[in-house]
């Protein structure tokens, strides 16, 4: 196959100066969190890089990790799309469609076996067959098997592909699992996110092109240098945490005032990933400098763990009622205390008989008598004297 | 005949399948379906209101925002909430740029390739590209060098051998029409769209965080915080810094995107006349702008077209809305055909279709995911052509003079908008119309800032200890591909039922339980098929819809 | 065979009493129901108990304003200092849980391991009838100088949520990646439905923890001020006041006598068995 030139040499064509893409690579080496005498080994590694094929497969999505895919700025989509990688299969943007969009498929996984990343956005649904997503008349769950199979990589972007996402959530009825899940024993690197943040996806890309090597992960297959750290641990509001400085209400001068969340339900204190420093939309924002508490959204199960998104806690229960903690505690509380109540008043009851039945034996053993243990109804009665329950 | 199967319907979001029985070159019949499904209305059971935009929104990542606009409001009316004027603003402010971002992208990324032969662009005159381009707009990036470069660009790609996207395209497809200097010049533009659509966007990350998926309703207002003097909220900058971005949206609706639609438009005229549809059109309106809630008070107006008569302008009600499953892959309670209203509405699927790996739908009854929404038991179509339709029949000081504008200019009388081509010159016209009253509800919002209102949120029903023990109520959004309701039932501070009836499922239905077809296949039949191994044709009907089936299906 | 015991031998001022362990306080009685002095538990058990007891208060409060931080003093770091202080009990609390499981081993009969798990057939037997007693449905008990066979099964499943509090407690300290707690019990939140599963199982423990409180503190009360047995200030001077024959009898009285009566299926042949004891001794 005819290689291309780089991505270098593509972005000169562009007019783009190479201090710009001097700065691109210093960009991505902080993204990834390696030292800044990285950039020139960065640079030199996308500029010669040929264009990897891509395979991005779609399942039960909502195209929201396509959408962000088309705001990456760092390369541009056009860039990534043009210059670096060859995006062979997307349904959401290629021109052939029906039986010539299948064929494209094919041919890429027959002209680069084990050579194309497979992309896959969206959960597999593995309930009754995969009836739940066909494309082509096929289960999109023999597809991502396939697919996958084959590839160099496997990256998982959005939390759908991660573990299921929304529609893998509690009441979801279509078996919906992440791609991992899906095809046991391929190599995933997943992108969780509701959607990613694309700098990830171009970052894990730009890792591959510049060592050869996809970026260490965590145990879930995140990769560490977007996943390795709290929200919480990096968040602008944190001063204001540590204050006691919390807004308790949407629009009041506190939020104005840009203090902590924590209050209103923000997930940021349980949740890994690096919305505050990478941010979205060309660094632009992120939740919590928006306003609004982070829902947790690169978290296992986020839909069931994180929520109900405006309480700190989740409710308590098999999912999704509305008993919180508190209530269910308070109700424990309250009920040994009842129920102390209750036995204080039936043991002040048998106190008051058992010290008559005291006093009567007391008179009787003044003199001297048979012993106690050799009687055992005269030890019955007496029998709470010496007791040393607690 | 023949039957033709296109699957996957590529360039569109989600999951779609289109069988058509093809007779005399033209489609005879059509069966649009929705081949995936998620449970989103079963899996909002039982959880909180509140949280349920969160959720909503996920419907769909491309008109990202409308679910959650759709879903809060029909919390907010279920508790009688009426929101500050700011939230009001700032929500017009989102969903009026999400209609301008996603019909600019779905103009050059999901349709133009459609209309576009890229293989012709390679034989384009730079100069002569150049010479068209100054002859149709101002647009700065125009000059023969300029052009150059894409050619270059284009041409290096090609000859490297990996397509990529546009591998397999139905280039030299005799349907296509454009000359190669057209051709080139809407490549240079589907370029220079991709990076617009990634700076105009910027205006939800100030707004809402992030796009897609912003992140800053809530149940009675916006979590943004406004303060022209913080250094915390949006402040001054930030106002100013999306007062330049509406700005640049505005030179790229007027320079770039209407002259390259009519530009198209004027070499398929014979489009006009294809792709009619079913004649029903309906808006629920969109845009308030004043605080009094009531649908008088939307910028575009609210209403019904029956049978494509422009001189009869109906009224609209949430109570008309019912769905049937008796083509869908759903069951009922009391049957399938009896049309339900979404406050009892039923989610149960149950698949009907044969069992993957398939090759047709044909021989079976129920064919879709998709449910078959009516309103009065009338098949609609929805979305940009018929806001335009409602907006101009009711005499609309913009869209009326707009749209006379576009028609005077392709030479061609009102009937031409009931048609494919209708539907992509109502799509730009509203962007343009929008675009610019974006600006207005900017000024709306620097202007009320200046007063010193700096609400947001009403909080006063926050606490859901406040709540009724039941409550129900509907939150009615107009999407960019349409009329969006989402309907929800709350019962001991939980989601008791929560329906949600969409655009694409208005436009995508199946046939409902009289036979009747959806938009889609009634505006497929009559529609022309040159070769039946290259259903470029099929594609263009029914991306003139601009399709959303993660949107339809939920 | 011998002959039952006499009614000397019953009074006979030490009959039948572990010495080390039991001196008599009150001789107005006949000597098997004057009430004798027990010493039940040592230092480390009472300090241990006093520690945890003021750990517990602290991390209560420090912990019910982490859940829900309800004021804040202007200028200061409110939420760090509170952090902190949920810390430095929280070491105290475990520093105190050392100590005590080192008593377990090394302690008198009363606070050893093995008074928390029914370890015999008349220990098991004991969780009956004393169930059988709070439940109203029987009015006597076997004897019992130490826990009784309920209480220290409470004590038992008390000392379990002490522990998976403390690891859920470190496990949030490791959620902020602070280490060691972030390697050690890096796996907890995996176990625990996740981070979120972590902080509502501490927090709910806290609440399992405070009716436990409430419960122990008001049966303490109610038992002492009922029984006049010395229990309230057992724990704080170590020692409990129980009638004589009471002791011979309990379980735990004497250690020496367990072994025999401990085979026996009823109270009718334990009765015999301790008589037998007693005349066995002289
Ligand atoms: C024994 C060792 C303990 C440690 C190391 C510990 C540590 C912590 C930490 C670090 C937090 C903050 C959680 C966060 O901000 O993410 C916390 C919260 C809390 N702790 Fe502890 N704790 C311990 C024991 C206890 C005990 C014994 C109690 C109560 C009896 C308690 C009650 C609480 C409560 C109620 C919270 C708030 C939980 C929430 O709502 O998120 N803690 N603890
Ligand atoms: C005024 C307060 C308290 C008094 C008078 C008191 C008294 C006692 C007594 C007498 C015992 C020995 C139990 C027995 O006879 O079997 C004991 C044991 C125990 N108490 Fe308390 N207690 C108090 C408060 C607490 C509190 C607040 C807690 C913890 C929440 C607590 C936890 C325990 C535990 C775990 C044991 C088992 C002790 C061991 O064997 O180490 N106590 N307490
Ligand atoms: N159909 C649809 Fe949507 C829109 N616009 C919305 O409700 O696309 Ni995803
Ligand atoms: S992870 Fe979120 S954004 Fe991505 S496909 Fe799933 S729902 Fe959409
Ligand atoms: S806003 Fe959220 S992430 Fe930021 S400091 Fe507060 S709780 Fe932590
Ligand atoms: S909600 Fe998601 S986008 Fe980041 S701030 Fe929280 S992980
Ligand atoms: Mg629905």
């Amino acid at each position: 196959m005819a290689r291309q030139d780089g991505l270098y040499s593509a972005l000169l064509a562009r007019g783009i100066t190479r201090r710009d893409f001097l700065k691109f690579s210093a960009a991505m080496s902080a993204a990834l969190a390696l030292p800044a005498s990285y950039a020139p080994r960065v640079a030199a590694a996308v500029a010669a890089a040929p264009r990897i094929p891509v395979i991005w497969l779609e399942g039960q999505d909502c195209a929201g990790n396509t959408e962000a895919f088309l705001r990456a700025s760092h390369p541009t989509v056009a860039e990534l799309v043009l210059d670096t990688l060859s995006v062979d299969y997307h349904e959401t943007i290629m021109a052939a469609a029906g039986a010539q969009a299948e064929a494209a498929m094919r041919g890429t996984m027959s002209t680069y076996p084990n050579g194309y990343i497979a992309v896959v956005e969206g959960s597999v649904p593995v309930a009754d067959g995969g009836v739940y997503c066909t494309i082509g008349g096929k289960a999109f769950s023999d597809t991502v098997i396939e697919v996958c199979r084959g590839a160099l990589v496997t990256i998982a972007v959005g939390s759908c592909a991660f573990d299921g996402g929304l529609p893998g959530a509690a009441g979801g009825p279509t078996g919906a699992i992440g791609a991992g899940h899906a095809v046991p024993g391929a190599k995933v690197i997943n992108l969780p996110g509701c959607p990613m943040n694309v700098q990830n996806l171009t970052a894990t890309i730009v890792h591959f092109l510049t060592f050869k090597a996809w970026p260490a992960t965590d145990a879930m297959g995140r990769p560490l240098f977007a996943y390795g750290q709290l929200i919480h641990d990096q968040c602008e509001r944190r001063a204001h945490f540590e204050r006691g400085e919390y807004v308790t209400a949407w629009g009041d001068e506190a939020a104005r005032s840009g203090w902590c969340l924590y209050q209103m339900g923000c997930k940021g204190p349980e949740t890994y990933a690096n919305c505050p420093t990478a941010r979205f939309n060309d660094g632009t924002s992120w939740p919590v400098k928006s306003g609004h508490g982070c829902v947790g959204c690169t978290m296992p199960n986020f839909w069931d763990q994180m929520s109900p998104f405006y309480r700190r806690l989740p409710t308590v229960g098999p999912f999704a009622t509305d008993t919180t903690a508190d209530q269910v505690g308070l109700g424990l509380v309250g009920g040994v205390t009842a129920l102390t109540a209750v036995h204080a008043v039936g043991s002040y009851v048998r106190k008051r008989r058992s010290d008559a039945d005291a006093r009567a034996e007391l008179a009787a053993v003044s003199a001297p008598v048979a012993p106690p243990m050799a009687d055992s109804s005269a030890r019955s009665d007496s029998s709470t004297e010496g007791r040393t329950d607690r | 005949m023949t039957r033709i199967v296109v699957d996957p319907i590529t360039r569109i979001e989600g999951h779609l399948r289109i069988e058509v029985e093809v007779a005399n070159g033209v489609v005879s019949d059509a069966w649009s379906s929705g081949t995936m499904f998620r449970g989103l209305e079963l899996i909002l059971k039982g959880r909180d209101p509140r949280d349920a935009w969160v959720f909503a929104q996920r419907a769909c990542g491309v008109c990202t925002t409308v679910h959650a606009l759709a879903s809060v409001r029909s919390v907010e009316n279920a508790l009688g909430l009426r929101i500050p004027r700011n939230a009001r603003i700032v929500r017009n402010l989102i969903a009026g740029t999400q209609y301008v971002q996603d019909h600019v992208i779905h103009f050059y990324h999901l349709h133009a390739l459609d209309w576009v032969d890229v293989v012709s662009a390679l034989k384009a005159d730079p100069a002569a590209t150049s010479t068209l381009a100054q002859s149709i707009s101002d647009h700065a990036l125009s000059s023969p060098a300029y052009f150059k470069g894409v050619k270059d660009k284009l041409s290096t790609f090609v000859a490297s051998g990996q397509l990529g996207p546009f591998a397999n395209g139905y280039w030299g497809h005799p349907a296509y029409k454009l000359p190669p200097e057209a051709n080139l010049m809407a490549v240079a533009h589907y370029l220079e769209a991709l990076d617009w659509q990634r700076e105009v966007i910027r205006i939800h990350a100030l707004l809402g965080a992030k796009n897609p998926h912003p992140q800053t309703y809530v149940v009675g207002g916006m979590a943004l915080a406004l303060d022209p003097n913080s250094t915390t909220a949006l402040n001054a900058r930030g106002l100013s810094e999306i007062g330049e971005l509406i700005k640049g949206a505005q030179a790229f609706v007027d320079e770039v995107y209407i002259p390259d639609v009519l530009a198209v438009a004027g070499f398929y005229k014979d489009w006009a006349g294809i792709g009619k549809g079913i004649g029903n059109y309906m808006s629920y309106g969109e845009f308030p702008e004043d605080d009094s809630g009531e649908p008088t008070a939307f910028y575009l107006p609210r209403g019904r077209i029956m049978a494509r008569d422009l001189g009869k302008l109906q009224a609209v009600v949430q109570d008309s809305v019912a769905e049937t499953v008796s083509h869908s892959y759903y069951t009922y309670d009391g049957g399938d055909a009896t049309p339900r209203h979404p406050f009892d509405g039923q989610t149960r699927p149950a698949y009907a279709g044969p069992k993957p790996p398939f090759e047709t739908l044909e021989g079976h009854d129920k064919y879709s995911w998709l449910k078959a929404p009516r309103y009065d038991d009338e098949p609609m179509e929805v979305g940009p052509l018929a806001r335009m339709l409602v907006a101009y029949a009711s005499g609309h000081a913009d869209v009326k003079p707009a749209v006379d504008g576009v028609l005077g200019k392709l030479g061609v009388g009102a009937d031409a908008l009931f048609s494919t081509l209708g539907r992509i010159g109502a799509r730009a016209i509203e962007t343009q119309v929008i675009v610019h009253r974006l600006g207005r509800w900017f000024s709306d919002l620097t202007a009320n800032l200046d007063t010193g209102d700096l609400a947001i949120a009403d909080g006063t029903k926050w606490d859901p200890a406040s709540w009724p023990a039941q409550a129900q109520g509907f939150g009615f959004e107009e999407a960019p591909r349409g009329s969006l309701g989402h309907w929800i039932k709350i019962k001991d501070q939980a989601i008791d039922n929560y329906q949600l009836v969409v655009p694409s499922t208005w436009n995508g239905s199946p046939r409902d339980a009289k036979g009747r077809r959806g938009a889609w296949e009634e505006a497929l039949i009559g529609t022309p098929v040159a070769d039946p191994a290259q259903p470029l044709e099929i594609l263009r009907t029914i991306h003139s819809f601009d399709p959303c089936m993660a949107c339809a299906v939920h | 065979m011998t002959t039952l015991p006499t009614q000397a031998d019953l009074h006979a001022p030490e009959a039948g009493l572990p010495a080390n362990v039991v001196r008599p306080i009150d001789q107005s009685l006949p000597p098997m129901m004057e009430r004798v002095r027990v010493y039940v538990w040592e230092i480390p058990v009472r300090l241990t108990h006093w520690v945890t007891f003021a750990a517990l208060v602290v991390l209560t409060i420090t912990g019910s304003y982490i859940a829900d931080p309800f004021f804040f003093t202007p200028g200061q770091d409110t939420m760090r200092l509170v952090r902190f202080i949920h810390l430095v009990a929280a070491f105290s609390f475990v520093a105190s849980g050392v100590l005590r499981t080192y008593w377990l081993f090394a302690g008198n009969q009363f606070s050893r391991w093995s008074a928390f798990i029914p370890t015999n057939r008349r220990h098991l037997r004991e969780v009956v009838s004393q169930t059988q007693f709070y439940l109203f449905l029987r009015k006597d008990l076997p004897g019992i100088l130490g826990h009784n066979a309920l209480a220290s099964g409470t004590y038992l499943v008390v000392f379990l949520l002490f522990l998976v509090q403390t690891l859920t407690g470190f496990a949030l300290v490791g959620i902020h990646g602070t280490q060691p707690w972030a390697t050690l019990l890096g796996w907890v939140p995996s176990v625990m439905f996740g981070e979120q599963g972590v902080r509502v199982i501490h927090h709910l423990l806290m609440w399992a923890i405070v009716a436990f409180a409430i419960h122990h503190v008001y049966s303490a009360i109610l038992v002492d001020h009922i029984e006049r047995n010395g229990l309230m200030s057992s724990i704080f001077a170590g020692s409990k006041f129980v009638a004589r024959w009471r002791v011979i009898e309990a379980r735990d009285g004497g250690i020496a006598l367990d072994s025999l009566v401990s085979k026996q299926d009823d109270d009718e042949s334990r009765a015999e068995a301790l008589a037998t004891a007693l005349r066995t001794r002289e």
